[in-house]
């Protein structure tokens, strides 16, 4: 197989996201007014990222306006960085629907590549369109000249690459691009034909990279995704705080951006650690691990809070490090809204392990029969807790 | 004209935000009812059962029989649902009254928090996992009230408030869904064994139909280990004293015949 990347290519994470915006059209606006994706529908009426909700209004009238959710659209990059893991060792994905995976080194490359096509389609709920060449800018080119389910091979990038304009290159703006064109280089062929030195005296060096990938040598590698594995947030207190109140204060903003964290990468914390610094002394630290991830600001304090309410240190606090050390994928926990029935036994069953944790075991129990023919009350159940 | 205007406007909000973003009240999905077994409450509830992911309240005089009408829906409950709880913080549940009634103790678990704040965190808490059934033997503290009806609507959980003094009544009477009151009338005599209480049960608030109907019920004690147990906690309503809409006329006649 001459290529080894492969690019997948689907709707902006944004849209994609929404399978209810399917086969209408719909634009997801930034919150500086600007479009930041538009469904294959809008943008077909002209709609493009970067215009103004109100020209994106007046170009597709009948297009939905929906807000942009960073988080959950980290969320299904990850849920897809996760999917394609298990076919290459290497994958990119990009919230503007490119994907990427390395093919090297697999014993069964087509294997890989007809998984990848059927895992896409299940998570954007259209068909990708594929493309395969040596380097990512080559694939992303391809991918994007495919057929929707289909694969389009580039077995010579140069060939492939030389009759493509110049707007295809990344990272060039306007000015640039006005640049290139005034010294005639209109084609991708036309900027390999020159030296990386002479379009960077020009350009700089964005210049030297536009004349390596228009040469397919592709100076841009792949930034595979890593699972996050451990986080944490500290805060150093100067002057030294005393005050019980601060110190919660404190920590819930801590409990805040790491939940904020967990949510990008769609993770929950299995293990939780406080460390509080101490003005002359040796830090303290408490630490626990739960049955049941904790993702939410809400989840993460209310463990936290409970240790500081009780917390007796011994002098004034210095710094507060919350730290998560074992993290594993939260996504299970996703609560079911609109649940028209009975609850998950296991999501109860997290909830009052939570409620044991902060207010004891005691709060939660289980009832054991022991001589319910008894005439003695206290003979007939013995409550444990659960 | 103005009905053109707002027809226009509700137009554009659909354009812009979505058909979701504005949806008539009679579109909006019916509260779904869980069925009680017991006839006299899903008729008077108006949409046969209690509704799911609302809060009901059954209040009353002393003795009148509203506890042992909560242990019998919670026995009934705990057979059905993964997962039932009863948030006790006075310390008053038995499991022996449900555990006569039939309930599976498996499904069951206690919660017997320290305080009313924790009582009501608990509460909200397992209403928004999806506690299928949440039995509360207190009114749970105002500032929760909001919470417990929001987490329950999103989760579809169903719950129960049997109100203890007259503590948080204003405020749960204004988040209660239904609120169905016991009113004590006679003793229910089985030769010189006080074997229960004849009680009026009536809808004194109901957002999901009309309020004001009426039933009377034979509410039964479990009895002690040795004396002679009554199987079936409650009789059905036997009589209705007022009727409201033809509706319930109708099914007064079947009562009647039946």
């Amino acid at each position: 197989m001459a290529g080894r990347i492969c690019c997948g290519l689907i709707p902006h994470l944004e849209v994609a996201r929404r399978p209810e915006l399917g086969g209408r059209p719909a634009v997801v606006g930034r919150t500086d007014g600007r479009v930041l994706a538009a469904s294959p529908e809008a943008a077909a009426a002209g709609v493009q990222p970067g215009l103004t909700l109100r020209q994106a209004e007046a170009l597709c009238p009948a297009a939905a306006i929906v807000d942009a959710d960073p988080v959950a659209t980290s969320r299904l990059a990850d849920r897809i960085a996760i999917e394609l893991t298990e076919l290459a060792p290497a994958v990119e994905v990009r919230h503007d629907g490119r994907v990427w995976l390395d093919l090297a080194g697999l014993p069964l490359p087509a294997h890989a590549l007809a998984e990848a096509r059927r895992r896409l389609r299940a998570l954007a709920g259209t068909e990708p369109r594929l493309g395969l060449a040596a380097g990512p800018f080559a694939a992303s080119l391809a991918a994007a000249r495919a057929r929707p389910g289909r694969l389009l091979r580039v077995e010579d990038v140069r060939a492939f690459l030389g009759p493509l304009p110049v707007t295809e290159l990344p990272g060039l703006d306007a000015e640039q691009l006005e640049r290139l064109d005034l010294l005639g280089l209109r084609t991708l062929g036309a900027v390999a034909a020159l030296g990386p030195r002479q379009l960077e005296s020009q350009l700089g060096r964005a210049g030297r990279t536009a004349v390596l990938l228009a040469r397919g040598e592709e100076p841009l590698p792949l930034t595979p995704w890593r699972p996050l594995l451990v986080t944490g947030a500290r805060c150093q207190l100067e002057p030294p705080v005393e005050d019980r109140e601060a110190l919660l204060f404190v920590a819930r903003r801590l409990c805040g951006d790491l939940a904020a964290e967990l949510g990008l990468h769609g993770a929950g914390a299995r293990k939780l650690r406080v460390r509080l610094g101490v003005e002359g002394g040796e830090p303290e630290d408490r630490e626990s691990t739960v049955r049941h991830p904790l993702s939410s600001a809400a989840e993460l304090f209310g463990l936290v809070s409970s240790w500081l309410r009780e917390w007796q240190p011994a002098a004034p606090i210095t710094e507060v490090s919350i730290e998560l050390p074992e993290l594993e994928s939260a996504g299970r926990r996703q609560l079911r809204l609109w649940m028209g029935g009975d609850g998950s036994a296991e999501e109860v069953e997290a909830a009052l392990e939570r409620l044991q944790e902060r207010h004891g075991r005691e709060v939660a129990l289980s009832i054991r029969r022991l001589l319910v023919a008894s005439a003695i009350p206290r003979q007939r159940y013995r409550m444990e807790p659960a | 004209m103005p009905t053109e205007k707002l027809q226009s406007a509700i137009g554009a909000i659909h354009v812009r935000f979505g058909s979701h973003a504005l949806v008539q009240a009679t579109r909006l999905p019916a509260a779904q009812p869980w069925s009680t077994g017991l006839p006299a409450v899903d008729r008077l509830s108006g949409i046969g059962g209690l509704p799911r992911g609302r809060l009901s309240v059954l209040q009353g005089s002393l003795g009148a029989g509203k506890l042992s009408l909560a242990l019998a829906l919670l026995a009934r409950a705990s057979r059905e649902h993964a997962r039932t709880i009863v948030i006790d913080r006075p310390g008053v549940f038995d499991p022996w009254i449900p555990d006569r009634l039939g309930a599976d103790l498996g499904a069951l678990t206690v919660v017997r928090p320290g305080t009313p704040v924790v009582a009501g965190e608990a509460a909200v808490a397992l209403a928004r996992a999806g506690a299928g059934f949440g039995l509360l033997l207190e009114a749970p503290p105002e500032p929760a009230l909001a919470a417990l009806e929001s987490a329950a609507a999103r989760s579809g959980s169903l719950v129960v408030v049997v109100p203890d003094g007259d503590g948080e009544r204003r405020a749960l009477a204004h988040a209660s869904s239904l609120t169905l009151q016991l009113e004590w009338l006679a003793p229910l005599l089985e030769g010189n064994l006080v074997a229960g209480a004849r009680s009026l049960l009536r809808c004194v608030k109901n957002k999901l139909a009309a309020p004001g109907a009426e039933a009377e019920l034979e509410v039964r004690y479990p009895l002690a280990p040795g004396l002679a147990a009554a199987e079936q906690p409650l009789e059905v309503a036997r009589t209705t004293r007022t009727t409201r809409t033809a509706e319930e006329e109708s099914w007064l006649d079947e009562s009647a015949a039946g």
